[in-house]
């Protein structure tokens, strides 16, 4: 569904290589890209191999098909969604269509969600009175407020991405022949942003949120005075000053 | 109290107003207006007539447009500048003020003028705000708390999302993902701050004090201290007022 550059070859995960970002697509469309083991294991290798990758400024999570993943096959966590989280560079999830059970809790380890209108989220496992185990009570809490958390985990409830984004669990809903282009966009203008500055932004945030504010402001301020020593500040403040585009370098 | 060149500091009732005041300028925030804001704010903090403090800013078109950029690249060496950062801790003054702080929110809000609200506990906005934290394109990030109050306060979705691609929202948006609490027309803009600065201070400066201290505090605990922080603080309010009474 997207144009291809260098294409890693995988069995159940296509990582396509552009410009200066990545789209993972998860791929075993036959199955709903439900996750197997062989596919937890690629997307581990996968996102090690895109935080190293200094050219991948950017990563985009999508789903070939018409569902984005509809759950797991392996009943105890694979660990895919902590290796989306560990990745250091931002992280798009392009919804293309159901996020279910460990396929939602993949799109809560990403930073901004995009989805396409009508495609359901829910954890229908706790009406089997199984609990998600990849992350997914801490981080639904910690996105979508405790009450609309609590409420899917003691329901099973299913929202459409509409109502997804009324909570703040989505930040934008697309219609579906929109989504790659809306993806793509959105990847294309994150990786013309300077990449350090990203990488800190996102570790501030989400380390920041894990301490007191007064121990998050003293790390935002290291990682701010830290970036005093990148090439890439004075670049974006010079070209700010003669107005034009910036061209950061990673350094 | 007025020997300030980018701020205006006054008092009307029990509400000090502060009003950044470089409207040619778009009140961007320079190290003039830090060290003047360090010396406003400390006032407004250790003055007993102050009960609720608002910040605005002065001009048509901005509230703050930012950082003046003009003196990034003459700071001095990153060791250095993270000294005089906690040297002159502007905002942790900011942030450690217990009376009520409202923003009065107006045109361009951007960077340290985002930060400058957020450190405040209300924010109320005009129709014609737009709001944006540009850093990442800069090279740099939030640097006065923006990268903590931001998703303290709109949670970590949309404050990842806002942070990481820089995007311009406006006010309806800002409302939507509650980064403010209300709007109103450009010309209610104070009129509306007056209002709640003058409802709010017909309180107890204590009771005033310890609510929002149970709140901004206790978010940073686990429940469990939370609870012992707020009965804590509501025993202290109850004690001095038996103690008023008494006398």
């Amino acid at each position: 569904m997207f144009s291809k550059r260098e294409i890693m070859s995988y069995s159940a995960v296509i990582c396509d290589k552009r410009q200066n970002f990545a789209v993972i697509t998860l791929n075993r469309p036959e199955s709903d890209n439900v996750i197997n083991q062989q596919l937890a294991q690629e997307m581990v290798d996968i996102c090690r191999e895109l935080n190293e990758d200094e050219e991948v400024r950017v990563v985009v999570l999508t789903g070939a098909g018409g569902v984005f993943c509809g759950g797991s096959e392996l009943a105890v966590p694979c660990g895919v969604a902590a290796a989306i989280a560990s990745l250091e560079k931002p992280v798009v999830a392009a919804i293309n269509g159901d996020a279910l059970g460990q396929g939602l809790e993949l799109v809560l380890s990403c930073d901004i969600r995009l989805a396409v209108s009508g495609a359901k989220l829910s954890f229908p496992q706790v009406t089997k009175g199984i609990l998600p185990m990849d992350g997914g009570t801490q981080r639904l809490a910690r996105i979508a407020g405790r009450g609309k958390a609590l409420e899917m985990l003691f329901t099973g409830e299913t929202l459409t991405a509409e109502e997804a984004y009324n909570v703040g669990l989505v930040n934008k809903v697309v219609e579906r022949e929109a989504l790659v282009s809306e993806a793509e966009t959105m990847a294309t203008d994150l990786a013309g942003k300077a990449p350090i500055a990203l990488r800190y932004a996102k570790e501030a945030v989400n380390k920041g949120l894990d301490v007191t504010l007064e121990q998050g402001l003293r790390l935002e301020a290291d990682l701010y005075f830290l970036l005093h020593t990148t090439d890439d500040r004075t670049e974006g403040i010079r070209a700010f000053q003669e107005k034009r585009s910036p061209d950061f370098k990673g350094r | 109290m007025s020997n300030f060149e980018t701020i205006i500091y006054e008092k009307q009732d029990n509400v000090g107003y502060i009003t950044l005041n470089r409207p040619k300028a778009l009140n961007v925030y320079n190290i003039q207006m830090r060290d003047e804001l360090y010396q406003v704010l400390g006032a407004l903090k250790d003055d007993p007539e102050v009960k609720v403090g608002v910040l605005r800013a002065a001009g048509e078109r901005a509230f703050c447009a930012g950082a003046d950029l003009t003196e990034f690249l003459t700071a001095p060496s990153p060791t250095i500048a993270r000294q005089v950062r906690w040297q002159r801790d502007v905002w942790g003054l900011f942030l450690g003020i217990k009376k009520p702080m409202l923003a009065a929110l107006h045109g361009y809000v951007f960077g340290s003028g985002i930060e400058m609200a957020l450190c405040c506990d209300i924010r109320i906005a005009s129709d014609d705000v737009q709001l944006g934290v540009p850093e990442t394109g800069l090279g740099i990030i939030p640097a006065a708390g923006g990268t903590q109050t931001l998703p303290r306060t709109i949670g970590r979705g949309y404050a990842l999302e806002l942070l990481l691609s820089g995007r311009w929202i406006k006010a309806e948006e800002a409302l939507r993902i509650k980064l403010v609490d209300r709007v109103v027309p450009r010309n209610e803009l104070w009129p509306v701050v007056d209002q709640l600065a003058a409802k709010i201070g017909e309180h107890s400066a204590s009771m005033l004090s310890y609510a929002k201290q149970a709140v901004t505090r206790g978010l940073d605990l686990t429940l469990e201290q939370g609870l012992e922080l707020e009965f804590r603080l509501g025993t202290s309010l109850l004690e001095e007022k038996m103690q008023e009474e008494a006398i």
